[in-house]
C-alpha cells in the first residue's frame, strides 16, 4: 500500500469501538442506552437531555439517502492532486443520524439529492478504514 | 413574532441608561499588502480609529481583539496590548469566527455596563492573503469541521457552505443566478468604496462562468481573502461629552446570539440555521422595540452568496426560499428596498470578519458614506455568522440613542 498523505482521523479514546468495527468492514452507530436514541458523531456522552455515559454500540443498516453533497472540484490540501473531481456528502441512515462521507464508484454528475445509498470501506491505511457510500443496485 | 426572550427589558433598560455608542472608526488599506505583520495592521487600525475619535490613546482603557489566523496566540488580546503598547482596566479575545466583530459591540456594551471600562477599543486585522501558511488554511478547516469524522472526507471550507446551498436549492427551487445576484450586488456598491479590493465590473454572468470551486458554488460565489486592519471604539454617549468627541455617534439599540451547530453532521435540517438566525436577530429587534422592516440598512454576513439569502430570511427582512429573487431584482442595491452591504461586503471590498460592516453601518449612520449614502439611514442592522452558518450575532444601531 503507497503511503496516504491524506489528513487521518484523529481519534479519540472514546471513539475506539467505532474505528474497530470499520477495520473489520462493519458500521457500528452509538446509541444512548438511556433514551435508546441514536447520536453521530460518536462520543462520550449522549447529547440528548439525558446526558448518558451509558452508550452501546448498535450494528447500522449501513443504509441511508443523501441528505445534501458538493462535487469538489479543489480539494484542501496538496495530498488531494488529482483527486477531483469528489463527491463530498452528509448521508442520512436509516437510523436518522447524518454523517459525513463520499459518494464513490459512480459518476459525481449522478449524484442527486434523495439518492438511496448503501455502506463501502475504504482500507486507506493499515490501520484505518473509512466508511463510505455508493449507489444502491 | 417569535415567543418572548427572557431578559429583553432588563437589555433595553441597559441600553437606555447607558446609552453605548460607537465613537471612532479606522480603516487601513485593504488588499494584498506583503511586509506588514498581523500586529502591525492591528496598531494601524487602532490609531486611525483613536484620531478618528479624536482622543488621547490613553483615554482607552478597555481592549477587544478577535485571533489571527497567521500569528500563533492564545491570548490575542494581551499580546496586542503589549504590541500597541497599553495598560488596558478591560481585556478580552472574541474568537466566535465571522460572529466575532459583530459580538465586540455587545461585549464591550457589557463590559462598559458592568463597570469594567469607559473607552473599549475593538481591532482585528491579519496578513490573511500574505501571510497565511498552507498549514494556516488547513487549520482553517479543520477547525471548522469535524477533525476525526468529516475532515478525512476531503471538505473545504467552501465545500461546507456549498453543502448548504445545494440543500438549499433543492429545498427551495433557487438557482446559481440567485446566488450570483448577490455577488453582482456587492460588487456595484464595491465600486463606490475606496478601500475596496475588487471595483471591477461583475455579471451574472461573469459568476456562473467562473470557476466551479465546490458544486454549486463558484469562484465569485466565495469571499476574497485580504491583508489589512480594521477598528472601533465603543463609549457611553456621556463619555463621548467628556471627551469632546465630535462625530456623530452611532447608538447600540439591541444586540443578540443564536446557535445553531457547530459541525455539519449535527445539522438537523435548513430550519435549525433559520431559527438561529432568527433568535438572533428578535433578540435584537424585541430589544430594540421594532422589526425587520424599520431598518434602513442591513450588513449581513457574506463569506459566500449563499449566507446572505439565508439571513435575509432568517431575519425576517423576506420569507424563507424568497432572498434569491430580492437579490436578482436588484433590492439589495443602494436606491432600493434594502441596501445591503454597502461597502461591498466580504465578497468584493476585504475579510476581516464583520468588522467593515460595523464600520460601514456606523458611517453610514453618521452620513458620511460619501457615494454610498443611503438616504435617511436612521437604523442600521449588522449580523454576522462564524462557522459554516452556526454561530450567529446580531447588532442594531441607530442615529439616535434608544428611547
Amino acid at each position: 500500500m503507497s503511503e496516504y498523505k491524506k489528513p487521518l482521523p484523529e481519534f479519540r479514546p472514546e471513539t475506539k469501538p467505532y474505528w474497530e468495527a470499520t477495520k473489520n468492514h462493519e458500521l457500528k452507530l452509538p446509541r444512548s442506552k438511556t433514551n435508546n436514541k441514536f447520536f453521530f458523531y460518536p462520543r462520550a456522552v449522549s447529547p440528548y437531555d439525558d446526558m448518558s455515559q451509558d452508550i452501546e454500540w448498535v450494528n447500522a443498516s449501513g443504509r441511508g439517502k443523501v441528505w445534501t453533497y458538493s462535487i469538489h472540484n479543489m480539494g484542501p490540501t496538496k495530498a488531494y492532486k488529482g483527486d477531483p473531481p469528489y463527491v463530498v456528502a452528509l448521508v442520512e441512515l436509516d437510523e436518522g443520524v447524518k454523517m459525513m462521507t463520499n459518494i464513490v464508484d459512480c459518476d459525481p454528475q449522478d449524484v442527486k439529492i434523495g439518492m438511496e445509498v448503501e455502506v463501502v470501506f475504504d482500507d486507506i491505511t493499515e490501520d484505518v478504514t473509512l466508511p463510505k457510500f455508493k449507489p444502491v443496485g | 413574532m417569535a415567543t418572548a426572550i427572557p431578559r429583553v427589558e432588563e437589555t433595553r433598560e441597559m441600553l437606555k441608561n447607558q446609552k453605548i455608542v460607537i465613537a471612532g472608526v479606522g480603516e487601513t488599506e485593504q488588499g494584498k499588502i506583503p511586509n506588514k505583520s498581523s500586529f502591525q495592521f492591528l496598531s494601524e487600525a487602532s490609531k486611525i480609529a483613536i484620531e478618528d475619535a479624536g482622543i488621547k490613546k490613553t483615554d482607552v482603557d478597555g481592549v477587544i481583539t478577535a485571533f489571527s489566523l497567521v500569528e500563533n496566540t492564545f491570548m490575542h488580546c494581551t499580546t496586542f496590548a503589549d504590541y500597541f503598547g497599553m495598560n488596558p482596566r478591560f481585556f478580552s479575545s472574541v474568537a466566535i469566527g465571522g460572529a466575532t466583530a459583530v459580538w465586540m459591540v455587545a461585549e464591550a456594551a457589557m463590559a462598559i455596563a458592568a463597570g469594567q471600562a469607559e473607552v473599549v477599543l475593538c481591532v482585528r486585522g491579519d496578513n490573511t492573503l500574505s501571510g497565511i501558511s498552507s498549514s494556516g488554511m488547513v487549520a482553517l478547516i479543520r477547525e471548522m469541521c469535524h477533525a476525526e469524522f468529516e475532515f478525512p472526507y476531503g471538505l473545504t471550507t467552501p465545500g461546507g457552505y456549498a453543502l448548504i446551498a445545494q440543500r438549499y436549492m433543492d429545498e427551495y427551487g433557487a438557482t446559481s443566478e440567485h446566488l450570483a445576484a448577490v455577488s453582482v450586488s456587492a460588487r456595484k456598491h464595491a465600486a463606490l468604496k475606496e478601500n475596496a479590493m475588487h471595483q471591477g465590473p461583475l455579471s451574472i454572468e461573469d459568476v456562473i462562468n467562473s470557476r466551479e470551486i465546490a458544486s454549486p458554488l463558484h469562484k465569485y460565489d466565495c469571499s476574497i481573502i485580504s491583508d489589512g486592519g480594521a477598528a472601533f471604539i465603543i463609549t457611553t454617549e456621556a463619555k463621548a461629552k467628556e471627551l469632546e468627541i465630535e462625530n456623530p455617534l452611532a447608538y447600540l439599540h439591541g444586540m443578540g446570539q443564536g446557535y445553531s451547530h457547530q459541525y455539519l453532521t449535527s445539522l438537523e435540517n435548513l430550519d435549525q440555521i433559520y431559527n438561529a438566525v432568527n433568535r438572533s436577530g428578535q433578540k435584537a429587534f424585541q430589544t430594540a422595540g421594532v422589526g425587520p422592516s424599520d431598518v434602513d440598512v442591513a450588513f449581513l454576513y457574506d463569506c459566500f452568496t449563499i449566507t446572505v439569502l439565508l439571513e435575509l430570511e432568517g431575519l425576517g427582512f423576506v420569507g424563507k426560499g424568497e432572498g434569491g429573487p430580492f437579490a436578482l431584482e436588484g433590492r439589495m442595491e443602494i436606491g432600493s428596498d434594502l441596501p445591503v452591504n454597502t461597502h461591498g461586503g466580504l465578497l468584493s471590498q476585504a475579510h476581516l470578519g464583520a468588522m467593515h460592516h460595523v464600520i460601514e453601518a456606523t458611517l453610514q449612520l453618521r452620513g458620511a458614506a460619501g457615494p454610498r449614502q443611503v438616504d435617511g439611514a436612521e437604523l442600521a442592522l449588522v449580523h454576522g455568522n462564524g462557522g459554516i452558518v452556526s454561530a450567529h450575532s446580531t447588532v442594531l444601531l441607530g442615529k439616535e440613542a434608544l428611547s
